[in-house]
């Protein structure tokens, strides 16, 4: 069989747009179990903090713990079917150290109120997605924008409910966000 | 100049193998679904030309259930992935040749 050379490079760039879907469809099915677990953690969270503002600090703290614990099991499970390995010590240490700035600058130089604090950890998690999502694909950048602008809705117009109206916007926000990218 | 694999050559079949070695050969495969998706193929199509990659020892085809749902997936083999990067390679060879000669 011979062919020429513009069908060769037509078949050539079918190979790679196939290869880049798939690329994206295998970030798109671990991210969409991601974002459903830590929406259901992080609407948990909220939850807790607006009946129990008081014991807040630690609800977030098992929060983290349940998350971090939950992409470890994660990984592997995804590892096994799609050969690609999603979490290990750089990204561990990569998330360490995106929390410890959010604290350090949160708490320590910030002094935040908690409803700036409840403000300010949806906006930066989500300031990563938008900027993955520059790279990665889109629905990554439409769910971080609208998160971010629901959330500055809450802080700025919502009341005393802010908590509840972040249970469902922000961890509401994930799972919806998590599941449209799994049917996607 | 090597010749092109009649079998990987035709469009669609081009597409399966392309999604299918993109993925690690460690990966399990691709559910038939999301080939589907993957492709834009129509169920039958899609079928008919897995099994003719399947024929050629190109794929691996695994039918199982999950839970009560029947669930296909569908695997690069060996050979498969070694016929794809030949044509891959003859395609880049008449890209190559055609520019020489201009």
């Amino acid at each position: 069989m011979s062919i020429e050379s513009r069908e060769a490079a037509a078949a050539l760039n079918d190979i790679s747009e196939i290869a880049r879907r798939v690329r994206q469809s295998t970030i798109y099915i671990l991210a969409s179990l991601m974002l459903i677990m830590w929406g259901g953690l992080t609407f948990a969270g909220y939850l807790a903090s607006y009946l129990w503002p008081r014991y807040a600090g630690y609800g977030w703290v098992a929060v983290y713990v349940a998350g971090i614990a939950g992409t470890i099991i994660i990984s592997p499970l995804n590892q096994t079917r799609s050969g690609v390995r999603t979490f290990d010590l750089r990204m561990f240490t990569a998330f360490v150290l995106f929390v410890a700035f959010g604290i350090f600058a949160s708490v320590w130089l910030g002094h935040f109120t908690p409803r700036q604090l409840g403000t300010f950890w949806p906006i930066y998690f989500m300031l990563v997605y938008v900027i993955v999502g520059l790279w990665v694909g889109r629905a990554f950048v439409a769910i971080g924008l609208s998160i971010i602008a629901l959330t500055l809705i809450g802080y700025f117009f919502v009341g005393d409910a802010f908590d509840l109206w972040m249970a469902f916007v922000d961890g509401g926000g994930l799972i919806l966000g998590g599941l449209w990218m799994r049917r996607n | 100049m090597a010749e092109l694999d009649d079998i990987i050559h035709q469009p669609l079949r081009l597409k399966i193998m392309a999604a299918l070695n993109a993925l690690p050969a460690a990966a399990a495969g691709l559910e038939f679904s999301r080939l589907k998706k993957l492709t834009g193929a129509t169920d039958g199509n899609l079928g008919a030309h897995i099994e003719t990659l399947a024929r050629a020892g190109y794929v691996a085809v695994d039918k199982a259930f999950v839970g009560k749902k029947p669930q296909t997936t569908v695997t690069a083999t060996a050979t498969g992935r070694g016929a794809f990067a030949r044509h891959v390679a003859t395609l880049q060879e008449i890209i190559a040749a055609s520019a020489g000669q201009s």
